[in-house]
């Protein structure tokens, strides 16, 4: 179940603030109750001194009256403090309920309680005992008070302590709601805003700025994640109309040339002829179409299968072995350089095509005599082959975007290339690199062109 | 030659048709999986062509079936650009396969590989026209005159030799020559041509290595109306 942030917050603060007055309350309750206990007893003492100073003067019958007479002046008519003295002489004797007494239990410091009848809370008594004198015997002599006004206020206070704790936490969660809602204000001003973000204008952002400290590192994330949206997304519009246009330049040839050819009464061979010059533009066509499910498979993931463990630079020899006629022509030179032993497991179809495809690029961009290097380099976790060719600077802002779908840095040069190629050649080389988990770079200093991939091999 | 086309798609099954037919090939049709099956039990075919994708029974299942019966040579066409379809086919004894949309040269070579397959040994010598070529010692001769050929060049025009009168693709002959399988793109079999033909036609005739415009190039023999411009 979801939650919202407000109500947990106000949760967890109902909580601390029922576990601190719990413990506040607890801790002033037992301190309180002490302190009555305290007081109890040294009023049990007052009482008890006094009586004892009397009692001790006392040795006759005669005169135990006066300590009848003081003791009932003290009991209050309410009955809240009792006098009880016990002794086997019935003429030294006092108060009511001599058969309970006895039975009351005592400590050691001769404090006890006792529930007398019709008094609804037990008294606290206090007892000791006076030696014999002359005539008096040894008597037992019990102070009592009743633990009413105690246990009273000891109920009204906790009943206050519950009453003050519980609005306390109502009013703890009310200002915990209020502190919430302020506290998330800068998330909900982020989540207007980001609703805010149309998907017409891919270049918004969310404004870091003005927002909590906390949020400015989600914010920047959240930013991160826009723009690489919005990179893929632009990619994938040109990409959209670059391959509209690829295929728009063909289809076009192919209407107008059948076109033509159905206007007029023609004899065979001119019909073979434009036949002729439609399967070449209809091979143009599949050829793209199979680049293009090509790297559709290798943008959906799929690995190179049928991995074989290859020296590379055998693999590199052979793709220099199949332009041997278009490096004579041009005269143009390839040496393989780094380190010959390297070897990797790859999938020979794909590395050859990749392999064909950058010596391709690079015989494309070369002038005539131009001397090509193939560099092979081992890593731990890789093995580098880059094709370095003399030419035309790129700009390092072209660098990186070599390897896009129909990308060309010289947008001049699109048709240069004729039917050699259709700007997926480096895309295809990323694909290759892709599937055999390793990538692609392309670096140009001081008039050397070096563009390469990596395929990744056990360390 | 007696192939069985099993194809769904009318326009590709007519096409096929018309041009194993004109070949010289014994073609028969089947429309379904349930027709195909049929045909490839109660006939003998040199080679069948099966879709994978069929109406009323899937072209995996009319392998298995014939497999159970007999070994004719099997291309299965896939639609489905996807590995597991392949190695499907394969392991349930298809002999060869090939990705829609296919070229039909493609087919075509493909049809002749299996048909091929363990039969008579090669000849060690080849003669087109005044072209003789000896596959043993690698030589090349035009009439009396001995021609001058690099290793790749005699292995290209091999390919062609041995297969004299049958048009190979750019991209058949970048695989046969250079064991390059895919489509290159590029121009490497237009000039390893030209130079061939530099060294075997231009001061020769008759002019024995044709350019098929769109298609790809053929060795032969032609008569001269019937020979291709370029």
């Amino acid at each position: 179940m979801k939650r919202s942030i407000t109500w947990r917050l106000v949760a967890m603060f109902a909580v601390a603030a029922l576990v601190t007055f719990s413990l506040i309350g607890g801790a002033l309750y037992v301190v309180l109750r002490g302190e009555l206990m305290r007081h109890e007893r040294e009023e049990l003492n007052t009482h008890l001194q006094d009586m004892m100073y009397l009692i001790q003067r006392i040795t006759t019958a005669d005169r135990w009256n006066r300590v009848q007479t003081k003791m009932d002046t003290l009991t209050p008519a309410d009955g809240s403090v009792r006098f009880w003295v016990l002794s086997d002489d019935p003429r030294f004797q006092y108060g009511k309920g001599m058969a309970e007494m006895e039975r009351m239990e005592r400590n050691a410091d001769g404090m006890g309680t006792i529930v007398l009848p019709q008094r609804e809370h037990a008294f606290q008594t206090l007892t000791r005992t006076i030696p014999a004198d002359d005539e008096r015997p040894v008597i037992r002599l019990i102070v009592g008070i009743d633990g009413a006004a105690y246990a009273h206020t000891l109920r009204t206070f906790v009943i206050a302590m519950l009453a003050l704790s519980l609005t306390a936490v109502l009013l703890v969660m009310l200002l915990g709601y209020w502190i919430a809602q302020l506290g998330l204000r800068p998330l909900k001003q982020l989540s207007v805003a980001a609703q805010a973000l149309s998907p017409g204008s891919s270049s918004q952002r969310l404004e870091v700025s003005p927002l909590a400290d906390e949020l400015s590192d989600l914010t920047a994330a959240f930013n991160g994640a826009l723009g690489r949206l919005e990179a893929a997304y632009k990619q994938l519009e040109a990409f959209n109309a670059d391959v509209a246009h690829e295929l728009r330049t063909p289809l076009a040839n192919l209407i107008g040339e059948t076109q033509v050819a159905l206007s007029r009464q023609r004899t065979a061979p001119q019909f073979e002829e434009v036949l002729q010059s439609n399967l070449e533009e209809l091979e143009r066509l599949r050829s793209i179409v199979n680049d293009m499910l090509f790297l559709a498979r290798a943008d959906q993931g799929e690995a190179a299968t049928g991995l074989v463990v290859t020296p590379i630079e055998q693999e590199v020899a052979k793709t220099i072995d199949f332009f041997e006629f278009v490096l004579d022509e041009r005269e143009m030179s390839v040496a393989i350089e780094g380190d010959a032993a390297a070897s990797a497991p790859i999938e020979t179809s794909l590395f050859r095509r990749a392999m064909s495809n950058l010596l391709q690029n690079a015989i494309q961009h070369s002038p005539d005599q131009a001397c090509i290097a193939i560099r092979i380099e081992e890593r731990e976790a890789a093995v580098r082959v880059s094709v370095r060719n003399p030419g035309e600077p790129i700009g390092a802002s072209h660098l990186p975007r070599l390897f896009d779908r129909f990308f060309r840095a010289d947008p001049a040069r699109h048709d240069q290339g004729g039917h050699h190629g259709h700007g997926l050649g480096l895309a295809i080389v990323k694909a290759v690199a892709d599937m055999h988990g390793g990538e692609v770079f392309a670096t140009s200093d001081d008039g050397v062109t070096a563009i390469g991939f990596s395929v990744a091999r056990p360390a | 030659m007696k192939i069985l086309i099993v194809e769904d798609e009318l326009k590709t099954a007519d096409y096929l048709h018309k041009g194993l037919t004109e070949q010289g090939c014994a073609v028969d049709l089947a429309h379904d999986g349930v027709d195909g099956q049929h045909l490839a039990l109660t006939h003998d075919y040199d080679v069948i062509v099966l879709d994978v994708m069929l109406p009323k029974m899937d072209g995996f299942s009319v392998l298995r079936a014939l497999r159970e019966v007999k070994q004719t040579p099997v291309i299965m066409l896939t639609a489905r650009d996807r590995i597991e379809d392949r190695i499907k086919g394969l392991h349930d004894g298809a002999d060869d396969y090939l990705i829609k949309p296919f070229s039909f040269l493609e087919l075509l070579a493909r049809l002749q590989a299996l048909t091929r397959r363990g039969r008579t040994q090669e000849p060690m010598q080849l003669k087109i026209g005044n072209l003789q070529i000896d596959l043993i010692t690698r030589k090349a001769w035009r009439g009396a005159t001995r021609i001058d050929l690099t290793a790749k060049e005699f292995a290209l025009l091999a390919v062609l030799a041995r297969r004299q009168g049958e048009i190979l693709s750019k991209t058949a002959i970048a695989e046969l020559v250079w064991d390059m399988n895919f489509d290159s793109n590029t121009n490497v079999v237009e000039v390893a041509i030209k130079r061939l033909r530099a060294k075997i036609d231009a001061a020769f005739s008759p002019k024995l290595l044709h350019t098929i415009r769109g298609m790809g190039y053929v060795l032969e023999l032609q008569d001269e109306e019937a020979a291709s411009p370029g």
